[in-house]
């Protein structure tokens, strides 16, 4: 079977009142040892897939192939999937090492192999000694980690894990989201993982799908996603982003002229853009922005006043009414010792270039 | 001593703590004071008692007619808690997992024998066991009070179930376990106290029971409560008050078994934690 | 690789074809889930369900007349009454009677009959024995031959009384469980006044219900309260005195009542000594007794759900009400109390049903005056055996049932409180 297509979705549907979709045609596919995660807002759609991969909800159209072969009629038992819960989901009237034994035990595997076996997958998830406690008198990140042992133990042919930090503090979710990360590739497993949180995504995934409203709207590598958006959602979604509206007046080989809605012309990228006249959002990253700085030939220049400056350790960001009328406007300047900054209310002319100004779709 | 607001509120907080221990002292006092006389050496029914006696356990416990009732209902009882048992927990195993338009209804259909008054669906059982036959019969008595028991065991097992974290039947099946396995190494340990508390629900529901048996158990199948209504209206001996005595003992130590489950089912229910 | 880049825009699917899928996917699981619930609703349905539809049958079953006789049913169906029938209903009759005595089954029409109409009973007899012993009747001689054994077959009357029994439903039992009856002319009037007995026990059964219903009301808030905001070792100290009483079965309380309540019982003997009372006062027998024992009874029904309410209100609530400056009654009445409300709901709807069917204590603890509905049902379905009053009465309860339950609902939303 072909490893590229180890995981394939096939315009998958999800509905569960039979009037509204919550999963719509859905078709993507992952590699056999990709790291790939579901990322979006609550609602979008993003566990329901994942428990449609794992056979706790039925798709009511299309299918999901695993290592080639359609899901539909396997029930979720037979298809060999490891999965860390939310809640983690630890049987509470057995054991540490009763729990990790359990798909061992179901596969009737011999007692002595089982003991290996659950012993070595304690000492990768690090709870080798805690075998007998029951998962009442564990830690959340211990609980976690049984979870871990326990979706692991038994090779599954895939890993899934849905929003398995969620319930850890920031600092244990920060080292959690670097052990999973690290196990994942020493040990080659595919992994599909759903969360919420764009840092954690960007830090674990090979791949991200972004979700929303049921529909991947990009499915790429974290740094494709952050530099070249495909549509407003994701500029939005993934990082800070400046927004302005205006509408397409030029079509120049490579570049566009955009006409803002306060006034005023910006020169950018035509990503997702229709015909000259066609409505557009740019997209513009705080810190691709300078205040008066160089102008070179193409860049775009406009005016603004200075309304806040925000001091955030390592950066300032300052936030500029700009002469068309927008007030939210960000800059992110890298702060540097003995650096002079324009006072609130001073007038400066914000400068990027056509590159860094991305005309996406109006949402 | 000032009479300000505090003042005021001490004394409404005294009253209204002396007036709950009344109430209290009303609810227990009736069921404790029946206990002493039970010893009483002589058939009189007050204090002082002239002496100390256990005739009227001795009694009690040799009395033919009281032996055959404590038979018939200990039989029915433990008949009654296994039929409701296993219908009970079935049918709120069901009821759990899927929501449909008359859900309502069959919840209402399952548990209304509690509000309907036993008088009434004894009168209807009497007429529907007469044509079946089985009216008059251990038999009769067993599927009747089966019916009185059914809805304590559905209630107690689906407020189990409304506890159980569903993503516990998925992690089985997502290791591998087939739903069978799933049922009986996941469900069934954790609700069995809930099972078992139903259970003793059931039993009790059926052993206190005297309406419907005084309308269809006849004369070979008394229950103690059916023996007992006879000796009240009719002979009122003490020999009543040694049987209320063992009743009030052996419902303390229900009670005991149905509390310490409660706390397991709490306890099981903590161990839920993120 | 296969990227679905949002395109946007209203998917076209009708919703019809969707739910056919959903409903593909779902039927799996709710066949399981039927097929685990059926053993319940069907063993509910033939020892619940069917009992309790036969009683509501039985209280307009009048099949007597229209079985036994059913040719002079059928033929007297035409007859306008006034003046007497003819030939045909007569012949009908003979016919019915010459069957029905050697079948044996002359004495349910006879008994329904007199019941409509005194003397009938020794008519219907009479006459089908000596019809039974003729041979076969001319044609057309039916009226006379009648006429000739009893005058009475002759008055238009005793013909009205069959036309009005040979229908096999009949109002009359449910009537007369409210004290009405139908008169020979079909009309509904009241019963004749040495009859009227169920109206003023209906008055007592709901009033008794309502008494007893206030005084565990009154008893078991302020002990849910307690008990609900005491420290916990108290609290299961409090919830053990509740619990016990509870968990003994009504017969054991009501014996104990019956014990300490007699003339020459525990609490007459302390009241005595305690200087209450001069000489022994009746405490038993009487409405007094009934009171005591049944609010000791229902008591437990009214705390526990109130409690449970009472534990889930977070003290937030009324620390928030006294920060902005309600005085601790005002916090009580506009805050706490509306937060119980289905507590009460509750409490009072098992308290007043369960009340209103009670048998067993008032039947040992009451007077003949403090007897409820019950004790009447209780009487005709063990005792006299009049399955028809039994029953009547027994619809009448249950629709008194079903109505309080709707209306608490309405007044206190129960459902919205989890039965405990």
């Amino acid at each position: 079977m072909n490893d590229q297509e180890f995981v394939r979705f096939v315009e998958v549907q999800k509905t569960f009142d039979g009037e509204t979709l919550v999963v719509k045609d859905l078709s993507f596919s992952m590699r056999k040892g990709e790291f790939l995660t579901l990322l979006g807002p609550s609602g979008s759609g993003k566990t329901t897939t994942l428990l449609m991969l794992a056979g706790f909800e039925r798709p009511t159209g299309g299918d999901i192939h695993l290592d080639g072969q359609p899901l539909s009629r396997v029930p979720s038992h037979k298809r060999d999937l490891g999965m860390v819960f939310q809640d983690y989901a630890l049987f509470p009237h057995m054991n540490v090492f009763e729990n990790v034994a359990f798909p061992l035990g179901i596969r009737k595997l011999p007692k002595t192999e089982i003991g290996t076996k659950v012993a070595s997958v304690l000492e990768i998830v690090k709870l080798a000694g805690f075998e007998d406690r029951r998962p009442n008198q564990l830690s959340g990140g211990q609980q976690q980690r049984v979870a871990l042992a326990r979706a692991l133990v038994f090779g599954p042919r895939l890993v899934l894990m849905d929003e398995p930090l969620g319930a850890l503090d920031k600092q244990l979710r920060e080292q959690m989201q670097l052990e999973i990360k690290h196990i994942q590739e020493d040990l080659g497993i595919t992994v599909v993982y759903v969360t919420h949180d764009q840092q954690e995504a960007l830090t674990m995934s090979d791949r991200i799908a972004v979700f929303n409203e049921g529909r991947v709207y990009q499915l790429d590598t974290p740094d494709e996603l952050y530099e070249n958006p495909r549509n407003s959602f994701v500029a939005q979604f993934i990082g800070e982003n400046n927004r302005l509206s205006g509408a397409v007046s030029g079509l120049t080989g490579e570049l566009c002229e955009v006409e803002l809605d306060g006034g005023g012309r910006v020169k950018a990228l035509p990503v997702n853009v229709g015909e000259v006249g066609s409505r557009t959002q740019l997209s513009v990253r705080p810190e691709r922005v300078a205040i008066d700085g160089d102008v070179r030939e193409d860049a775009n220049r406009l005016d603004a006043r200075i309304e806040e400056l925000i001091y955030q350790g390592d950066t300032t960001r300052v936030r500029l009414r700009l002469a068309c009328g927008v007030d939210d406007f960000v800059v992110k300047l890298t702060n540097t010792r003995r650096q002079e900054l324009h006072p609130v209310g001073a007038p400066v002319s914000v400068v990027f270039s056509a590159e860094d100004c991305r005309a996406l779709d109006e949402p | 001593m000032v009479f300000d607001f505090f003042f005021f509120e001490r004394l409404w907080t005294i009253t209204r703590r002396g007036y709950v221990v009344l109430v209290l002292f009303f609810l227990i006092v009736p069921i404790i004071a029946v206990v002493p006389l039970s010893f009483n050496a002589e058939p009189f029914f007050t204090y002082p008692m002239p002496g100390l006696s256990l005739q009227w356990y001795t009694e009690l416990f040799s009395s033919d007619s009281w032996q055959r009732a404590i038979r018939v209902s200990f039989t029915v009882g433990l008949a009654v808690t296994v039929l409701a048992t296993f219908l009970g927990t079935f049918a709120a195993l069901g009821l759990t997992m899927v929501n449909f338009r008359l859900k309502a209804l069959v919840i209402g259909l399952l548990v209304s024998p509690i509000m309907v008054p036993h008088l009434i669906t004894g009168v209807g059982m009497f007429f529907l066991y007469a044509w079946a036959g089985v009216i008059y019969t251990i038999w009769g008595l067993i599927l009747a009070h089966t019916v009185l028991a059914l809805p304590f065991v559905i209630l107690t097992v689906t407020a189990t179930l409304a506890n159980f974290n569903v993503n516990l039947i998925r992690a089985g099946a997502n290791l591998g376990a087939n739903p069978m396995r799933v049922f009986f190494r996941i469900i069934l340990p954790l609700i069995l106290p809930g099972v078992l508390a139903g259970a003793v629900l059931a039993f009790v529901a059926s052993f206190d029971e005297l309406i419907i048996a005084i309308l269809i158990s006849g004369a070979d199948y008394k229950t103690i409560p059916r023996q007992m209504w006879s000796g009240v209206r009719e002979e009122f001996s003490p020999v009543i008050t040694a049987a209320a005595t063992v009743l009030i003992g052996f419902s303390i130590l229900v009670m005991g078994c149905a509390e310490a489950l409660r706390r397991r089912i709490t306890r099981l229910r903590g161990a839920r934690q993120f | 690789m296969n990227d679905a880049i949002a395109q946007g825009g209203p998917t076209g699917f009708e919703t019809t074809y969707l739910k056919r899928q959903l409903k593909r996917v779902e039927r799996e699981k709710k066949l399981v889930a039927f097929g685990l619930m059926l053993p319940a609703l069907l063993y509910m349905v033939a020892n619940f369900v069917v009992p309790v539809g036969v009683i509501l049958f039985k209280s307009v079953d009048d099949r007597g007349v229209s079985t036994v006789l059913h040719r002079t049913s059928a033929a007297i169906a035409d007859w306008a009454g006034g003046e007497l029938p003819d030939e045909s209903v007569y012949a009908a009759l003979v016919a019915d009677l010459k069957k029905s005595e050697p079948a044996r089954t002359t004495h349910i029409a006879a008994k329904r009959l007199n019941s409509a109409k005194t003397g009938y009973q020794a008519l219907l007899k009479q006459t089908a024995r000596r019809v039974s012993k003729m041979d076969a009747i001319a044609p057309g001689a039916a009226k006379e031959t009648l006429l000739g054994i009893d005058k009475r077959w002759a008055d238009s009357a005793y013909w009205a009384t069959i036309k009005r029994t040979a229908n096999p439903v009949t109002p009359v039992y449910l009537l007369s469980a409210v004290d009405l009856t139908l008169n020979e002319g079909g009309d509904i009037v009241r019963s004749p006044e040495y009859m009227r007995v169920y109206n003023k026990v209906w008055v007592r059964t709901f009033w008794m219900s309502t008494i007893i219903t206030l005084l565990c009301l009154a008893m078991g808030y302020p002990v849910a309260y307690e008990m609900a905001h005491a420290r916990p070792r108290v609290a299961n100290v409090m919830i053990v005195l509740v619990l016990v009483p509870f968990w003994t079965s009504l017969l054991v309380r009501t014996t104990a009542w019956v014990v300490l309540l007699q003339n020459e019982g525990v609490l007459n003997d302390f009241g005595l000594w305690a200087g209450w009372w001069a000489e022994r006062v009746q405490l038993i027998h009487n409405r007094f007794g009934v009171y005591v024992a049944m609010s000791h009874i229902l008591l437990p029904f009214m705390v526990l759900p109130l409690y449970a309410i009472m534990r889930r209100i977070p003290p937030d609530y009324m620390r928030a009400a006294k920060s902005l400056g309600a005085n601790p009654l005002a916090a009580f009445l506009k805050v706490y109390v509306p937060l119980t409300r289905h507590g009460v709901g509750a409490g009072a709807l098992f308290v007043f049903i369960l009340a209103a069917g009670f048998y067993v204590t008032p039947e040992l603890v009451g007077g003949s005056r403090d007897q409820m509905i019950s004790y009447f049902i209780a009487f005709y379905a063990d005792e006299t055996l009049n399955w028809g009053a039994a029953a009547a009465l027994s619809a009448l309860l249950l629709l008194l049932t079903a109505a309080m339950f709707f209306l608490m609902n309405v007044l206190f939303g129960i459902n919205k409180m989890k039965m405990q």
